[in-house]
C-alpha cells in the first residue's frame, strides 16, 4: 500500500501571503516550502531516470559490438551480463521514475491541500467590506479551478519541462561523447522544431480561446431557452429556437475545425522535419561505420538515442505556453491572498470578563468609500436592559449602525464606548461572542434545524437548549411538524423552509447565545402578524437584563423602546420615546399619522363599496 | 425544481460496460462513415509505417552497414523518407478526420438533444434541473463525440501497433517472435491491474472534490453568519477533513500512476533481456537461425513500441466508462417522450368565440398530491379574470393548464365547446399573449424581445406595441433606444422595465387569449401606472386572466376569483366580495396597507429629495 505522508504544513501555521514575491516565478518558488526536498528530488529523480535509460542504450553498444560482433571467449557469460545489467539498469530507470512521479505528487497536492485550505480560512477571515463586493461565483471559481491550475503547474507542467530538458541535456552529451561531428549534425533541427512548437502551442491556444468562448455563448443561449422555457412554448417559438441554436452551434463547429486543422498541420510538418533529420543522421552515421569511424554497436545506440532528443521536443511549446495560463492563475489566487485579514485579536484578552450592555455612541461617522459617509455624527446612549428601536426607510443606515458594534466595520470618526471602554478596544472575538445578531435575510447552513441552532455555540449543546431556544422564537410546533423533527435537513439538500420560518430559526440560533446585547435587525419582517406578536411578548420577558436593538419598519414594532431612534440619510434625525417624539412635528408623527391615515382611507375605500 | 440534483454533487459512474449503449454510441458514426472509415485506415497506415521503419532499421545495419553497401544505404534511406512523408501525410488526414468527426458528433448530439428539448413538456422541466439539462448538452455530448473520434482512434492504433509489430517479428525471425509473445498478457494484465487502483482512487477525489467546493459555496455565503458567530475555527476543521481526505485519495491515485508507467517497462524489459540471450545465441548460430545483428535491434525496437499501446488501453478504458455513463444520461434525454403532443387528427383552433371551460378539471404534479380537485370555472369571450389567493392556492397551475403546459388528469377543459386536447398545441399557443412573473428577456436588442411575440412584424408595429404598453418612453432614454442590447452586456433593466417589455412582445403578438402573472415585487410608482395602462389598453375587449396582486388590477377585473388550496372559496365583483366580508375582504384590507405605505414611504422620501 502507498505511503500516507502527512503534508508537510498546514494551513495554521503557513502564512501563504509571507510567500508573495513581485516575481511570479519566485513566489511559486516559496509557496513550495516544507516540499522543496520533494521537489527538487523529483527532478533529480528524473535526471537518474533520464540517466540510467541512456546507459541503457550505451549498453547496446555493448551489447552489439563486444557480444555480438566479436563473440570473444566466454561470450555466452558476457551475454548473460549485459541483459542481466540492461535489465538492473531498466529496474534502476522504473524506480527512479516511480520515485520522481511520487515525491511530484506528493510536493504537487500537498502545496494544492495547503493552499486550499489557507484560502478557506483566508477567505472567512477577510473583511465585511471585501465580501460586500466580491461576487460569490468569483471567489469560487478561484479557489477552485484556479488552485488547480497551480496544482498542474508543479505536477505536470514544471516537471514536463524539466524532463524535456533533462532528456535533451543527458542524450546529447552522450551522443557527443560517441561522436561530436554526428551529434551536432543530428541535432540541427531542435531549434526550428522548438521555434516552431511554441509559435504553433501559441496560436493553438489562441484559437482554443475562440473556441471556448463559442462554447459558452452556446451554453449561454441553451441556458436562456430553458430558463425561458414558457415563454417559447407560450409563443410557439421552437423552431425560432431551433435556428438560433443552430447558428451558435454550426459557429462552434466550424472554430472547432479550424482549431483541429491547425493540429492536423503540425504534426505532419514536425514529422516530416524530424523524419528528414532522422535520415539525414542514420545517413551520415552509416556512412562513418562504413568508413570505420564508427563501430556498428554505436551506431545502433545512435539510432535509439536520437529519438529521444528530438521526439520530447515536440511538446515543449504546449508545456510552456501551460505554463503561461498557470502563471495567471496563480496571479488571480495571490490577489485574494493579498487582501488583509480582519484581526479578531483572539490571543488579546479582553478588557472586561463579560459586557453589561451601557452603550454610547458619541459624533460617530462612517464611510465605505471616502467622502461618502453612510453614517454622520451619530449621538446616542443606551443604558443596559433598555430597548432601542430604530426606524427609517431603506438605505438609512440602521443596518450600518448596528454592524459598527460587533465592528464587522471599524468607525471612521468619533467614539463608541462598551460599558466605559472604547469599541476599539475590545477584541472582534469578544464582541461577537457578546452581542447576537439576527439578520433579516438570514442564512441558513444545508445540515438539520439542530446544527443550525447549535451553530451559535462552540460547544456541545443539549436537547433541552436547543428546544428551549426553538419554543422562545416561536418554531418548536413548526419544526415538529416535520417527520424528523430537528434532524430535518434544510436547504439544497432537504425542505425549504419560509422566509418567516428561517427567520425564527436563525432567532432561535441566536437566543440559544444568550447574549447580554441582542440585535434584531428587522428579524421578523416575513413572519405573521400573530406569531411575531408571540415572539415579541417572549422577547420582552426575557430582555430585561439586556440591552436589545431593534430595527423596524412599522410604528407597533417599536412604540414600546425606551429610546426610539429616527433615522435620515445616515443622520438621527429624530429621537426620543413614543410619547415624546408623537408631541412634536417630525418624521416619526408623520409616519405614524400617514399609518393611521392608510386605515381612514381605508375605511373610506370600504365604505365606498357599501 | 427538483432537489434530487445539486450543483456540487459528482455524480456517480456506472462501473459496467453496456453493450447496447455502446453501439448505440457507436451509431453515431453512422450518418459519417466515410470520415470513420478513413481515420481507421489512415490511423492503421501510421502504425503500420512506423513498424515499418523499425523494419526498414534492420536493414540499414545488415544490407548496408554490414554488408558495406553504400548504394543498397541510398535506396534505403530514400524509402526511409518517402515513409516518412507517407506517415506524415497519414497523420494529416487522420488528425484531421478525427478532429472534424469529434467536432462534427459534438454538434450533431447537441443539436438533436436541442431540438427534443423544444418538445419535452413542462412536466419535464419541472421534475429535471437546469444544472442536470445542461451537462447533458454541455459536457456528456464532447465525451460521447471523444469516444467515438479518439478513443476509437486510440484503439484502433493500439491494436495495429501490436499487429504489425508482431508481423514485422515473425518475418525477422518466428522463433525469437515466441519469446516475445508471453509478454504481451502480463502487460495487459498490469495495465488491468493499475487502471482499476488508479481509476477508484481518482473518482473518490473527485467526489471529496465535489464536497470542498461546496463547502467554498457555503462558507462564502454564510461568510457573515461565521463571523458574527465566532466560528471560524470550527468551519476550517470541517473543511480541513475534506480536504485531508482529497489528499489522500489523489495522493494515491497520482502514487499508483506514477508506478504504472514503470511497472510497464520494466516488465518489458525482462523481455528485451530474454530477446538479448536469446537473439544472442542465435546469431552464434547466424548460419542456420539466419539472425541478424539488425533483427535482433529490430526485435528490442518493436518490445519498446508494444508499451505505448498497452499503456494507452488502460486510459481508453477508463474514457470508455465515463462515455458510457455520459450516454446513458444523455439518451435518457434524448429518449424522454414529451407527454403533451398533438392528438392524431388534431385540428387547428380558429378564432376562440365561445367560452372557456374547466369542466370538473382534477389535477395533480408528480407526487400525486390533488392542487385541483373537481374544478370548475367558466369564461366568458372578453372577460377579465383575476385570480387571487395564497402561495399554492393554485393560481398558476390554472394558467398553466389553461396554456396547455400541462393537460388535466381528470375533466377536461372547453375552448369553443370542445375538448382543448382536440386542437393542435401550435394553435392554442398563437392566440396566447403571455407576461410571466419575472419577465424573461432573451439576449439581443430591445426590438428582437418585443418581436419575439410576432417574428414578421415591421419596426414600426414594434414601436407601437410598446407604445402600447408603456414602454416606449423609458427605451428612448437609452443611447441606441430600440436596439440597446439588454442583459449582460448592455443595460441592466430593473423588474418594471422587463416587464414593460414583455407586455409589448404580448401585444405585438394580437392574443386572442392574454394571460398575465403579476410581479410580487415592488416596482416604482411611475412604472407601476405605466404597466397599469398597457394592461388595460391589452385586455380591453380581450379574454384576460390575471394573476392578480395589485388592488388596481384585481379591482378592475370583471370577475375575482378567490382560491384556496385548489378550490374556488368566493368569486364576484370587486363590490360584492367586499360586501361579503370575507377572505377577499381580509385580503384587500391587508394589501391596502401594504400598497398605501409603500407609496407614502416613497413619497416621504421624495419630498425629503
Amino acid at each position: 500500500m502507498p505511503l500516507h505522508p502527512d503534508i508537510a504544513t498546514t494551513a495554521s501555521n503557513f502564512d501563504v501571503k509571507a510567500t508573495l514575491a513581485d516575481n511570479r516565478l519566485l513566489s511559486l518558488w516559496r509557496l513550495l516550502k516544507g516540499y522543496r526536498p520533494h521537489y527538487i528530488g523529483a527532478n533529480v529523480m528524473l535526471a537518474l531516470a533520464a540517466l540510467f535509460n541512456t546507459l541503457s542504450l550505451l549498453l547496446l553498444m555493448v551489447f552489439v559490438d563486444d557480444v555480438l560482433v566479436k563473440q570473444p571467449e566466454g561470450w555466452f557469460s558476457l551475454l548473460l551480463l549485459v541483459a542481466g545489467a540492461f535489465i538492473a539498469l531498466s529496474i534502476g530507470r522504473g524506480v527512479f521514475s516511480f520515485w520522481s512521479g511520487k515525491l511530484a505528487a506528493e510536493s504537487s497536492e500537498g502545496v494544492a491541500v495547503r493552499l486550499k485550505d489557507y484560502l478557506f480560512d483566508h477567505i472567512q477571515h477577510l473583511t465585511f467590506a471585501y465580501h460586500d463586493k466580491m461576487p460569490t461565483g468569483e471567489l469560487i471559481q478561484r479557489v477552485t479551478s484556479d488552485i488547480d491550475a497551480i496544482r498542474r503547474f508543479y505536477a505536470e507542467q514544471a516537471i514536463g519541462v524539466g524532463r524535456i530538458l533533462i532528456l535533451f541535456v543527458v542524450n546529447l552529451v552522450a551522443l557527443l561523447a560517441l561522436d561530436w561531428q554526428l551529434g551536432l549534425l543530428s541535432v540541427l533541427v531542435v531549434p526550428i522544431v522548438l521555434v516552431m512548437s511554441l509559435f504553433f502551442f501559441r496560436k493553438v491556444s489562441e484559437a482554443y480561446d475562440k473556441f471556448q468562448e463559442q462554447d459558452g455563448v452556446l451554453s449561454a443561449t441553451l441556458q436562456e431557452n430553458l430558463s425561458g422555457v414558457r415563454v417559447v412554448k407560450a409563443f410557439a417559438r421552437q423552431d425560432f429556437e431551433r435556428e438560433r441554436f443552430e447558428r451558435e452551434n454550426h459557429k462552434k463547429f466550424e472554430l472547432g475545425k479550424i482549431f483541429m486543422m491547425m493540429h492536423a498541420s503540425y504534426w505532419p510538418i514536425v514529422d516530416v522535419l524530424t523524419g528528414f533529420q532522422v535520415v539525414f543522421g542514420y545517413t551520415i552515421g552509416a556512412l562513418f561505420v562504413m568508413d570505420g569511424k564508427l563501430t556498428i554497436g554505436t551506431f545502433v545506440t545512435y539510432m535509439a538515442m536520437l529519438g529521444w532528443i528530438i521526439n520530447p521536443m515536440r511538446e515543449m511549446g504546449r508545456l510552456i505556453v501551460q505554463m503561461s495560463t498557470g502563471l495567471v492563475s496563480f496571479d488571480r489566487v495571490a490577489q485574494i491572498v493579498r487582501e488583509d485579514w480582519e484581526d479578531l485579536a483572539k490571543d488579546k484578552p479582553a478588557p472586561i470578563p463579560a459586557l453589561t450592555g451601557n452603550i454610547a455612541f458619541k459624533h460617530v461617522w462612517f464611510e465605505y468609500e471616502a467622502g461618502k459617509p453612510v453614517l454622520e455624527d451619530i449621538t446616542f446612549e443606551a443604558r443596559a436592559g433598555q430597548t432601542v428601536a430604530l426606524l427609517g426607510s431603506t438605505g438609512s443606515g440602521k443596518t450600518t449602525l448596528l454592524a459598527l458594534l460587533t465592528r464587522f466595520y471599524d468607525y471612521t470618526r468619533g467614539s463608541i464606548t462598551l460599558d466605559g471602554i472604547e469599541l476599539r478596544d475590545y477584541p472582534r472575538y469578544f464582541l461577537r461572542d457578546q452581542i447576537g445578531i439576527v439578520q433579516q435575510e438570514p442564512f441558513l447552513f444545508s445540515r438539520s434545524i439542530r446544527d443550525n441552532i447549535a451553530y451559535s455555540l462552540n460547544r456541545d449543546v443539549s436537547e433541552e437548549e436547543i428546544v428551549a431556544a426553538a419554543k422562545l422564537a416561536a418554531v418548536h410546533d413548526v419544526i415538529m411538524e416535520f417527520p424528523e423533527g430537528y434532524d430535518t435537513v434544510v436547504g439544497e439538500r432537504g425542505v425549504t423552509l419560509s422566509g418567516g420560518q428561517k427567520q425564527r430559526v436563525a432567532l432561535a440560533r441566536t437566543l440559544l447565545k444568550n447574549p447580554p446585547i441582542l440585535i434584531l435587525d428587522d428579524a421578523t419582517s416575513s413572519v405573521d402578524t400573530q406569531t411575531e406578536s408571540e415572539i415579541r411578548e417572549a422577547l420582552q420577558a426575557m430582555m430585561g437584563a439586556r440591552t436589545t436593538f431593534v430595527i423596524a419598519h412599522r410604528i407597533q414594532s417599536v412604540m414600546n423602546a425606551d429610546l426610539i431612534l429616527v433615522m435620515d440619510k445616515g443622520r438621527i434625525v429624530q429621537r426620543g420615546t413614543h410619547e415624546e417624539l408623537m408631541r412634536v412635528d417630525g418624521m416619526y408623527r408623520r409616519t405614524y399619522d400617514m399609518q393611521a391615515r392608510i386605515e381612514s382611507e381605508l375605511e373610506q375605500e370600504l365604505s365606498r363599496v357599501g | 425544481m427538483s432537489d434530487n440534483h445539486y450543483g456540487f454533487e459528482e455524480e456517480e459512474f456506472h462501473t459496467s460496460l453496456n453493450s447496447s449503449t455502446l453501439l448505440r454510441i457507436l451509431g453515431q458514426l453512422r450518418p459519417h462513415w466515410q470520415m470513420a472509415l478513413g481515420f481507421i485506415v489512415t490511423v492503421g497506415m501510421v502504425a503500420f509505417t512506423e513498424a515499418f521503419m523499425t523494419r526498414l532499421g534492420a536493414m540499414v545495419i545488415d544490407e548496408a552497414i554490414l554488408a558495406n553497401n553504400r548504394d543498397r544505404l541510398i535506396d534505403i534511406m530514400a524509402v526511409y523518407a518517402a515513409t516518412y512523408v507517407v506517415l506524415a501525410v497519414c497523420v494529416y488526414i487522420f488528425i484531421a478526420l478525427a478532429g472534424k468527426l469529434g467536432q462534427r458528433v459534438t454538434y450533431d448530439l447537441r443539436k438533436q438533444m436541442f431540438n427534443h428539448l423544444q418538445d419535452l413538456s413542462l412536466r419535464y422541466y419541472n421534475k429535471t434541473a437546469v444544472g442536470w439539462i445542461m451537462s447533458r448538452v454541455n459536457s456528456d455530448s464532447e465525451r460521447i463525440a471523444d469516444l467515438v473520434s479518439w478513443g476509437l482512434l486510440d484503439v484502433t492504433w493500439a491494436v495495429m501497433n501490436m499487429t504489425a509489430a508482431f508481423a514485422f517479428m515473425l518475418s525477422i525471425n518466428w522463433q525469437l517472435t515466441l519469446v516475445v509473445l508471453p509478454i504481451v498478457p502480463v502487460l495487459l494484465y498490469i495495465a488491468n491491474w493499475f487502471k482499476k487502483r488508479i481509476l477508484v482512487h481518482y473518482r473518490e477525489a473527485r467526489r471529496y472534490n465535489s464536497k470542498i467546493t461546496g463547502s467554498y459555496n457555503e462558507m462564502i455565503t454564510g461568510v457573515r453568519v461565521i463571523k458574527a458567530l465566532n466560528r471560524e475555527d470550527s468551519a476550517l476543521a470541517e473543511f480541513g477533513v475534506n480536504t485531508r481526505l482529497m489528499y489522500t485519495s489523489s495522493y494515491k491515485a497520482a502514487w499508483y500512476s506514477a508506478l504504472f508507467l514503470p511497472s510497464i517497462y520494466m516488465t518489458s524489459a525482462l523481455a528485451v533481456g530474454a530477446v538479448m540471450i536469446v537473439g544472442g545465441i542465435q546469431i552464434e548460430n547466424a548460419v542456420t537461425t539466419g539472425m541478424t545483428i539488425g533483427g535482433v535491434n529490430a526485435f528490442i525496437g518493436y518490445i519498446t513500441f508494444m508499451m505505448w499501446p498497452v499503456q494507452d488501453l488502460a486510459r481508453v478504458y477508463a474514457e470508455m466508462q465515463h462515455a458510457i455513463a455520459s450516454a446513458e444520461r444523455a439518451f435518457s434525454l434524448i429518449d424522454a417522450q414529451p407527454d403533451i403532443v398533438n392528438r392524431e387528427q388534431a385540428q387547428e383552433l380558429g378564432t376562440i368565440e365561445g367560452q372557456i371551460v374547466f369542466d370538473n378539471v382534477t389535477f395533480f404534479y408528480d407526487d400525486n398530491k390533488d392542487v385541483l380537485e373537481n374544478f370548475n370555472l367558466t369564461i366568458n369571450v372578453g372577460e377579465t379574470i383575476a385570480l387571487v389567493g395564497a402561495t399554492g392556492s393554485g393560481k398558476s397551475t390554472i394558467v398553466n393548464l389553461l396554456c396547455r403546459f400541462y393537460e388535466p388528469c381528470e375533466g377536461s377543459i372547453l375552448i369553443n365547446g370542445r375538448d382543448y386536447r382536440e386542437y393542435t398545441l401550435q394553435s392554442l399557443h398563437s392566440k396566447l399573449g403571455i407576461v410571466l412573473q419575472t419577465p424573461h428577456l432573451f439576449r439581443g436588442t430591445i426590438a428582437d424581445n418585443i418581436r419575439y411575440g410576432r417574428l414578421e412584424a415591421t419596426r414600426a408595429e414594434i414601436e407601437e406595441a410598446a407604445k402600447l404598453a408603456g414602454a416606449h418612453e423609458f427605451i428612448k432614454t437609452f443611447e441606441k433606444g430600440y436596439d440597446e442590447e439588454v442583459g449582460e452586456s448592455g443595460v441592466l433593466l430593473s423588474t418594471g422595465q422587463k416587464q414593460l417589455i414583455s407586455l409589448a412582445r404580448a401585444i405585438l403578438a394580437k392574443p386572442e387569449l392574454f394571460i398575465m402573472d403579476e410581479a410580487t415585487s415592488s416596482v416604482d410608482t411611475l412604472t407601476e401606472d405605466l404597466i397599469q395602462r398597457g394592461m388595460e389598453a391589452v385586455m380591453r375587449g380581450r379574454t384576460s386572466i390575471v394573476i392578480a396582486h395589485r388592488l388596481s388590477t384585481i379591482k378592475s377585473a370583471d370577475r375575482i376569483i378567490v382560491l384556496e388550496r385548489g378550490k374556488i372559496i368566493e368569486q364576484g365583483s370587486h363590490r360584492e366580495l367586499i360586501l361579503q366580508r370575507g377572505h377577499y375582504y381580509n385580503l384587500y384590507t391587508k394589501q391596502f396597507r401594504k400598497e398605501r405605505e409603500q407609496r407614502y414611504e416613497q413619497a416621504l422620501q421624495d419630498t425629503l429629495a
